[in-house]
């Protein structure tokens, strides 16, 4: 089994916004099931983790929430992008690709002398 | 944008929090309801779907609380929670509570009370504009009346010219004058002034001017500036006062200003007036006499200036002078001028006492501390328990540290309050005692900063309470749980710690208490010092029947002396009066006028100080009302006149330095020197015909100075001392002195109208206030640290009850558990009062200056302070000691 990995921070918005844009409103569950497949289980949420990012999205206006009800008549609370959130969320993931070139070519073997 | 929405939310959200607390309930349920159905459809058992759901939930008690600390204000919720919650577990413990804030409020309270005067007197700013560039000078030279002698006029002028550091001085004359109204005459004290003496100390008028440039020299009206205190004392602040005529010495004065508020150096004023009020202090005399000193000298440094320059220049210019003017100064008695800063000069005699106050303080709060460490330990020992169970059931470590912290901010906070209270109570008694030392007691107040002391000092006390207390740590719980946590109390180094503070006690303790028996034996010295007189019912006051002005006219000096006469009639005809003696000057108190004297036939050795004595003068009955034994020859008689010969009654002091090995009666001795021209004495010979006992004039603790007595009837009446005994209750007949004097002399201020015992006790008082403080000090610290060694060895003894249930059960007898713990708490005492009386032998040293007929490591106050701490403290090991030997071996090994 692959080594479990904690959600580093500032991550997990990331992770959330971009469910929530592939999947549409989703409930928290669904949420932390899609993050945890997509990561093929290497990423382990907890609520505690999971709920007061939920939240913070729901602050910063970049999610809302509403109850409704599940795919099997189960009471649940949706969370649905905002126009905010879409932005944000492209913003974001610019930035992260930038970031991620960034340190890939710190870390890539050296080529030739300096 | 979107992180002030947020923190707008949160804001609103830790005041909204009820109905989202039900819907993130609901939330987390519906999530773990979702996950175990998935279960089931994986096929799982129903309960162990459930089971798997909550594990992977990670908690649902700490999902929520994550969930709520993002969703307020944790920070300020769960501060609210520590202090509901510590209020309740204060609540449970009174008696912790209680001693622990008394304890504080003790320590704090003594500490902000003295320091609210040590700020006043010795740290704030002066009111002067510019205060720290102020500088005194003063001229000094060895010799009883030598401390400070001031400057002439011509010496001002020199240092004006050869030290241009000094950017500006400030002349001043102290001066006294009667004050009379239509119904009273009181004694005013004055500064004359010159006209830039107000720019240069940088003080401002609150109402009216000052005085300036235009009011110098003679030709001009006397002005004269209240200062604010007297302002307000005297005429109640009235705000019509500038403009107003008051008769001053026979002189009309009109008020031009009030002055802001302001401390005097070296003595108190009510008033300053330009120099035109004083003749002679205009005259070419005055202004040209070198050896004329009467100026006290305070200087501004000039931009840029530092005060090492200002040393060096005026060294220079001082040295110069000495050599120039050689009868000016006399090198036998080491002359010598000192440029200090002003503010520190203000401080100067407060110093030594306010630092010792403010140690004894300091200790105090030392030992207070480490017995609230010490309780707080123990109660922590006893609460780890609880706190396990909080660590389990999820507060991390600064969560439970930070609830320490809230808990003793609060114990502290009380301890402050309650101590602040304390303090304005004793303020109030330290006010007086400050003004003996320093003029700048009237600006000790509880205010802001000294209040800041307070609030600093507390949470100091609480971030050491709770950083001294361990908490458990992470992991360790379950051992903590399955040891059972009783057993894990007894820690030993947790109680190396408590018995390291109950050694620092009981060392502090006898510090303090050392300090407190010497000052208090030096009281008992100084109260045991014989006066000289050999009666104590004795009533003496002071009467001026001259004013300057009449000073030397002839028929004035008649007047005067029979008002006297008939003073002395009158009162001598008073029921109980035995004796009525009258002289320039109250014996006990010393004479204004100190003056050069030779005896013939008599050189001085090169380099020899010139001898001094004080002037003073007495009527025939004089010695025998203040029952100052004759020794030698005799009392003055009807017979020294005016006109017949020169007689002088002497102490022994100046037999002993000028004839110590001849007899005095007979010989003749002068006053001398350049300084004679500017009195109204002169240096004839003077035969002695008398020698009395000497008398501590200079104040019980100073060495009695020679003194050279004139008849009363040879000399100037300029000031009057009368003197009166009687044969009981000599209080008592105050009213009647007055009533006679006030008769006779209605517009005369009388003054210093004390008994014997009294001026005795106005010598002795600064001390006794000294030795009571420091003693209710140095008890307070041994009470503390009595409670501190029994708490401790309590607590040792309650930690180790099972095992002294085994040594019991195995045949040790309640004697032998008794002294095992006495001897636990004697090694403590013992090695406390080695450290103390180690301290002690240095601490002594320091406060050396305000100690009179005792040595510094006197053996006998050493021996007594460890006796006393030995005491106490065995009484403190006593009661735990007893209660180990009472355990019941049955009882304790079942439990």
């Amino acid at each position: 089994m692959a080594e479990k990995l904690d959600v580093k921070q500032g991550t997990l918005a990331l992770m959330i916004l971009k469910t929530l844009e592939v999947l549409g409103p989703l409930h928290g569950y669904g949420v932390a099931r899609r993050i945890e497949e997509t990561s093929k289980n290497r990423l382990t949420l907890n609520y505690g983790t999971l709920y007061p990012a939920l939240l913070k999205l729901e602050q910063e206006g970049l999610v809302t929430a509403e109850w409704g009800q599940s795919e099997n008549n189960r009471r649940a609370k949706f969370y649905a992008l905002t126009a905010a959130g879409r932005k944000q969320l492209a913003r974001e993931a610019r930035e992260w690709h930038q970031t991620a070139d960034l340190i890939a070519a710190f870390l890539a073997p050296r080529r030739g002398a300096p | 944008m979107r992180h002030l929405r947020a923190a707008l939310l949160r804001i609103t959200g830790f005041f909204t929090g009820n109905r989202a607390e039900s819907d993130l309930l609901d939330e987390l349920q519906s999530h773990v309801d979702m996950e175990t159905a998935e279960n089931i459809r994986r096929g799982m058992r129903p309960d162990e779907a459930r089971r798997q759901a909550m594990l992977a939930s990670g908690g649902l008690t700490q999902a929520a609380e994550a969930v709520r600390a993002q969703r307020g204000l944790p920070w300020i919720e769960s501060m609210a929670a520590d202090i509901r919650y510590g209020l309740r577990a204060l609540r449970h413990s009174p008696a912790f509570t209680t001693v622990v804030v008394l304890t504080l409020a003790l320590g704090i309270g003594a500490n902000t009370a003295i320091f609210s005067v040590v700020r006043a007197v010795l740290l704030k700013p002066l009111p002067h504009k510019d205060g720290d560039r102020l500088v005194y000078l003063r001229q000094s030279r060895d010799g009883p009346d030598g401390a400070n002698i001031a400057f002439s006029v011509p010496e001002v002028r020199d240092f004006r010219t050869g030290a241009p550091s000094l950017g500006g001085i400030a002349e001043y004359s102290p001066y006294s004058f009667t004050l009379q109204s239509d119904n009273d005459a009181v004694r005013i004290d004055a500064g004359l002034v010159t006209g830039n003496y107000f720019e240069v100390m940088g003080l401002a008028p609150v109402l009216g001017r000052l005085t300036l440039a235009s009011d110098d020299g003679a030709g001009v009206p006397p002005v004269m500036v209240l200062t604010y205190d007297y302002w307000k004392r005297r005429f109640g602040g009235d705000s019509g006062i500038v403009g107003r005529q008051l008769r001053l010495s026979g002189s009309s004065v009109t008020v031009i200003g009030v002055l802001q508020p302001a401390p005097f150096f070296p003595d108190r004023i009510d008033v300053l007036l330009n120099m035109v009020i004083s003749p002679h202090h205009v005259s070419a005399q005055m202004v040209e006499g070198r050896t004329h000193r009467m100026t006290e000298m305070v200087a501004r440094l000039g931009p840029g200036a530092s005060l090492q320059q200002a040393r060096n220049e005026v060294a220079t210019v001082y040295q110069r002078l000495q050599s120039e003017y050689k009868d000016a100064y006399d090198p036998g008695s080491h002359p010598r001028v000192a440029v200090i800063s002003f503010k520190e000069a203000l401080g100067e005699r407060a110093r030594l006492t306010l630092g010792l106050l403010m140690a004894a303080a300091a200790f105090v709060m030392i030992i207070s501390a480490a017995n609230v460490v010490n309780l707080t330990l123990m109660r922590g020992v006893r609460r780890a328990q609880e706190l396990v169970v909080r660590a389990a059931l999820g507060a991390g470590g600064r969560r439970l540290r930070r609830l320490l912290l809230v808990e003793n901010l609060m114990l502290s906070f009380m301890g402050a309050i309650l101590g602040g209270l304390i303090a304005v109570g004793s303020v109030r008694l330290l006010i007086p005692l400050a003004s003996r030392y320093s003029p700048r007691a009237n600006e000790i107040h509880l205010d802001v900063a000294v209040l800041g002391f307070t609030f600093a000092l507390s949470i100091v006390i609480a971030l050491l309470l709770s950083y001294a207390a361990s908490l458990p740590r992470e992991g360790s719980y379950a051992s903590w749980i399955s040891a059972g946590l009783g057993r894990v109390s007894g820690s030993l180094k947790k109680q190396r710690v408590q018995r390291g503070l109950v050694v620092a006690q009981v060392a502090v303790s006898v510090v303090l208490l050392a300090g407190a028996g010497l000052l208090t034996r030096t009281m008992i010295r100084l109260s045991e010092v014989d006066t000289g007189l050999r009666t104590e019912e004795v009533l003496t006051l002071e009467v001026s029947l001259l004013e300057l002005r009449t000073l030397f006219d002839p028929q004035a000096q008649v007047a005067a002396k029979q008002g006297y006469d008939r003073m002395l009639r009158e009162i001598k005809a008073l029921p109980g009066v035995i004796e009525v003696g009258l002289g320039s000057t109250v014996p006990l108190k010393s004479s204004s006028i100190q003056l050069p004297v030779k005896a013939e036939g008599k050189a001085l050795d090169v380099g020899e100080a010139i001898p001094r004595a004080e002037f003073r003068t007495a009527n025939p009955d004089y010695y025998r009302a203040a029952g100052i034994p004759l020794i030698k020859g005799r009392e003055f008689s009807s017979t020294d006149q005016e006109g017949s010969g020169r007689v002088v009654i002497v102490n022994q002091v100046l037999v002993d330095q000028f004839f110590p090995h001849e007899d005095p009666l007979g010989k003749r001795i002068a006053w001398t020197g350049d300084i004679l021209r500017f009195t109204p004495f002169s240096g004839d010979w003077r035969t002695i015909v008398g020698v009395v006992g000497n008398t501590q004039d200079g104040g019980l603790d100073a060495e009695p100075r020679p003194v050279m007595f004139m008849p009363f009837t040879q000399e100037l009446a300029f000031s009057g001392g009368l003197v009166i005994r009687a044969d009981s209750n000599v209080a008592g007949l105050t009213d009647a002195v007055t009533r006679i004097v006030r008769s006779i002399a209605p517009t005369a201020p009388i003054e210093n109208v004390l008994t014997v015992a009294q001026i005795k006790d106005q010598s002795v008082s600064p001390r006794r206030l000294n030795a009571a403080l420091v003693s209710s000090f140095g008890l307070l610290a041994v009470l503390i640290a009595a409670v501190g060694i029994a708490g401790v060895l309590a607590f040792s003894v309650s930690a180790r009850t099972n095992e002294i249930g085994i040594r019991m059960s195995l045949g040790a007898d309640g004697g032998r558990v008794q002294r095992m713990i006495l001897m636990e708490g004697g090694v403590l005492l013992a090695l406390g009062l080695v450290l103390g009386v180690a301290g002690a032998f240095f601490a002594a040293r320091v406060i050396q200056g305000l100690l009179f007929g005792i040595a510094p490591h006197d053996p006998i106050t050493l021996i007594g302070v460890a006796l006393l701490m030995a005491a106490i403290g065995i009484v403190a090991c006593w009661i735990p000691a007893l209660r180990a030997a009472r355990i019941d071996p049955a009882i304790t090994m079942r439990a």
